[in-house]
């Protein structure tokens, strides 16, 4: 059965580095499903998160060690959904010229959970946050108008334990951002 | 490599002033991290470091070899040797795409190098300039770490970290990409060399838990037919003394891999040979009778272990190893010990107890014989004026009294060497083993004579592997090393040659080599040697090239179509081993 793995990758901040966690992937076949980069709260800290789908957790596992050998990373951990918080945001760029059926907005925002964040001249633009399911079923009933453009973001997750980062992080002087 | 256009002098300063330029700055670097030797070769992008070299040739020796790839495995050997970063200085572009076989090669054997390559002006980068290559990008895979330097403040801390990463934990290779303009700049603050010590974001974990210690001796304590498969990380920390001292309290046999040769006596009562492909027929066939397995500084390389879903499974599995992802890669450990060898055996030895293990070392005995009978005795005693790659080198061995280092190539006259060669001394084999790279052994063997050059340094060749790099017989010749070269001939590709006859039907494709005279070649580049054919004059001749106060090239021509034996067939399990 596929399982979904969260890796949060725990990095300093040096060039290059996102091509060295990739190939990893690369050589030994496994997709990326989506990827996201971005800074923590500490200095000169960046954070991967990557999102695989694979039967075996012993290749994960294999996975994470291998880019845990990396001389720039600083942490790495590998989680199942029941262990983090997580979440992904979508923009969706409806089509709204004269005589479309008129959009719903109060059903999007309160039965959707979502917003009209931008109002163009013949086309509005919904933002969704969600899981992937959630955003996936807000797309299925966003099809009775036309859909322009659609584009959704990568996984962020937190783990759900008490700890922070700087608990997660080699000993040191972690200065906040 | 090339050709480089002729520009002003750069700006110098005084060897003793504390601003430098980048290249004084990467010279003074290595001053001061305690580098004495350079393996390169110079071209356009790193000219100004090369200008700068030429101040500091007193204090850096620097050997230049014909091609960069000699460079390369040149430093390995040379690193292999020492145990500390062997350091290649080449060109951008080609210059660093020739240095890529042996990075790649350095990283699967856990050599230590420090490669420091050119890279054209930082204004150039990324517009296809003249000898510009994404060097960083192709290394990134094959390195431990690789760094990109355009601020000539940045030379003594990416050096001296550089070194840092190379030489610790599991040491590999580490690439510096310097640009032709950091070279040429003059540094904004003075030149300070401080050596790395520690990493935030990488620390080695030299001593190992205590309680992964204990479980280990747990297991180990409680076995009956314990059996132990030591490796290169036991050469690499030289834990040789502890890991005699723990089989001799502890009785349990040991075979060493192809890279951990040498790490035991070969004649020594508990020593029983290596595992693998062409390994000995008790150490694969016993790997799944034994107990407990006990693997040190290995890392269970599918040459050793065939196919994984039969191999030890009866076994409880001692994995240590300074590597983390080495755990549970290829074969799961019950007890898993991270740590250095020489810090994991230190700590075991007080908790293991004394034993004995008579009944269960008489096995590898019995396995012993028979492959003696089988093989051993065709090798070494025949019939007939031919000479035999086995005999040739069990004559080296005795008239060496196993003490030489030993260079090997790849192929069979490789599996030949570790079979019949007879180590009495502690890091005494330099081999290609996770690359397998033809050609790696002339160089190599160079190199590793200029770091320890009071040994005898051998290089065992076949006829193939010496034709990819033997213009470096000009770099031995400039450098008048005494270095023994030993071609085994046999006319063929041998190894590959033997797969053809053994699992693809005798349809030799493309392996049979038209020669060149190679003493010609060697008196071409003026070393002296000659060739063999006739077994009868075999010690004589071998007696010539020891001898010898120069370099020496002795071709030994061989049996054409003689196969290796014993063999495990690729990805057969380890007990299916065949012995003609």
């Amino acid at each position: 059965m596929l399982t979904t793995y969260t890796i949060s990758v725990f990095t300093t901040n040096t060039i290059g580095l996102l091509n060295r966690i990739t190939i990893i992937f690369t050589r030994r076949r496994l997709n990326i499903e989506c990827l996201t980069v971005s800074e923590t709260e500490r200095k000169g800290v960046s954070r991967f998160t990557i999102v695989i789908r694979n039967e075996n957790r012993e290749i994960v596992e294999k996975l994470v060690r291998q880019i845990r050998k990396i001389t720039d990373v600083l942490a790495v951990f590998g989680y199942l959904d029941d262990e983090i918080v997580f979440n992904e945001i979508a923009l969706f760029k409806i089509a709204t010229p004269l005589g479309s059926p008129a959009l719903d907005v109060k059903t999007i925002n309160l039965d959707w959970n979502a917003k009209v964040v931008h109002w163009g001249l013949d086309y509005v633009v919904v933002e969704k946050n969600g899981s992937e399911e959630e955003i996936n079923e807000f797309y299925a009933y966003l099809k009775q108008w036309e859909i322009l453009e659609y584009i959704k973001s990568g996984r962020v997750a937190v783990g759900k334990t008490e700890k922070g980062l700087v608990e997660y992080l080699p000993e040191g002087n972690w200065e906040i951002v | 490599m090339g050709k480089t256009q002729i520009e002003a002098t750069q700006p110098t300063t005084t060897q003793s002033s504390n601003f430098k330029t980048g290249a004084q700055a990467v010279m003074q670097s290595l001053v001061e991290q305690g580098v004495s030797t350079i393996f390169g070769y110079p071209g356009g992008a790193i000219m100004p470091t090369y200008d700068a070299l030429f101040d500091y040739r007193d204090q850096l020796k620097h050997i230049l070899v014909r091609h960069e790839q000699g460079a390369g495995h040149a430093a390995q050997g040379y690193a292999r040797m020492l145990n500390k970063a062997g350091v290649c200085l080449v060109t951008s572009g080609p210059g660093a795409t020739n240095l890529i076989t042996p990075i790649a090669d350095a990283m699967l054997d856990s050599t230590p190098l420090v490669c420091i390559v050119g890279q054209v002006k930082a204004n150039l980068l990324g517009t296809d300039a003249f000898q510009e290559c994404d060097v960083i990008g192709m290394s990134m895979p094959i390195t431990k770490w690789n760094y990109q330097i355009v601020d000539p403040n940045e030379i003594p801390e990416i050096i001296a970290k550089a070194f840092y990463i190379a030489e610790t934990g599991r040491p590999g290779p580490v690439l510096i990409e310097i640009t032709r303009s950091a070279q040429a700049e003059m540094m904004s603050i003075p030149f300070k060399y401080q050596k790395c010590e520690s990493i935030i974001s990488y620390k080695p974990r030299l001593e190992p838990k205590e309680e992964h210690v204990e479980a280990a001796a747990k297991l180990i304590n409680g076995a009956k037919r314990p059996y132990i498969l030591a490796g290169h990380g036991v050469l690499i920390s030289q834990a040789e003394n502890e890991l005699k001292e723990f089989v001799e309290k502890t009785g349990i046999p040991v075979a060493t891999t192809l890279l951990g040769m040498s790490a035991m006596d070969a004649d020594h009562p508990l020593f029983v040979g290596w595992p693998g492909m062409h390994g000995n027929y008790g150490a694969n066939v016993l790997t799944n009778s034994c107990d407990v397995l006990i693997a040190i500084g290995m890392r269970f390389d599918d040459r050793i272990t065939g196919d994984l879903s039969t191999y030890a499974k009866q076994a409880k599995v001692v994995h240590i190893e300074v590597d983390p992802s080495e755990i549970d890669k290829n074969v799961k450990a019950d007890a898993p010990v991270v740590g250095d060898a020489k810090a994991a055996l230190k700590a075991l030895l007080p908790l293991v107890k004394k034993a004995d293990h008579t009944e269960w070392r008489a096995e590898f005995k019995k396995y012993d014989d028979e492959e003696y009978e089988k093989i051993t005795k065709k090798d070494l005693y025949h019939e007939g004026n031919q000479i035999k790659m086995g005999e040739a080198v069990a004559l080296l061995s005795d008239k060496t009294k196993g003490e030489a280092v030993v260079v090997t190539d790849v192929g069979q006259h490789q599996m030949i060497t570790n079979r019949y060669y007879r180590f009495k001394k502690h890091n005494s084999i330099v081999t290609s083993g996770g690359a397998g790279t033809m050609g790696f052994a002339l160089p190599a063997s160079f190199g590793a004579k200029v770091a320890v050059p009071e040994r005898e340094v051998i290089a065992v060749i076949g006829d193939g592997g010496f034709q990819m790099t033997l213009q470096e017989l000009g770099t031995i010749a400039q450098s008048g090393l005494p270095v023994k070269i030993i071609i085994l001939n046999n006319n063929f590709l041998g190894m590959v040659r033997q797969w053809q006859s053994m699992f693809f039907d005798n349809r030799y494709s493309f392996v049979e080599l038209q020669n060149p005279d190679f003493i010609t070649i060697a008196k071409g580049f003026g070393i002296e040697g000659h060739t063999v054919s006739d077994r009868n004059n075999l010690g004589e001749s071998l007696d010539t090239l020891l001898n010898s106060k120069k370099p020496y090239l002795l071709e030994i021509i061989c049996e054409k179509e003689e196969n290796v034996f014993p063999m495990v067939p690729a990805g057969a399990c380890v007990t299916k081993v065949m012995l003609e």
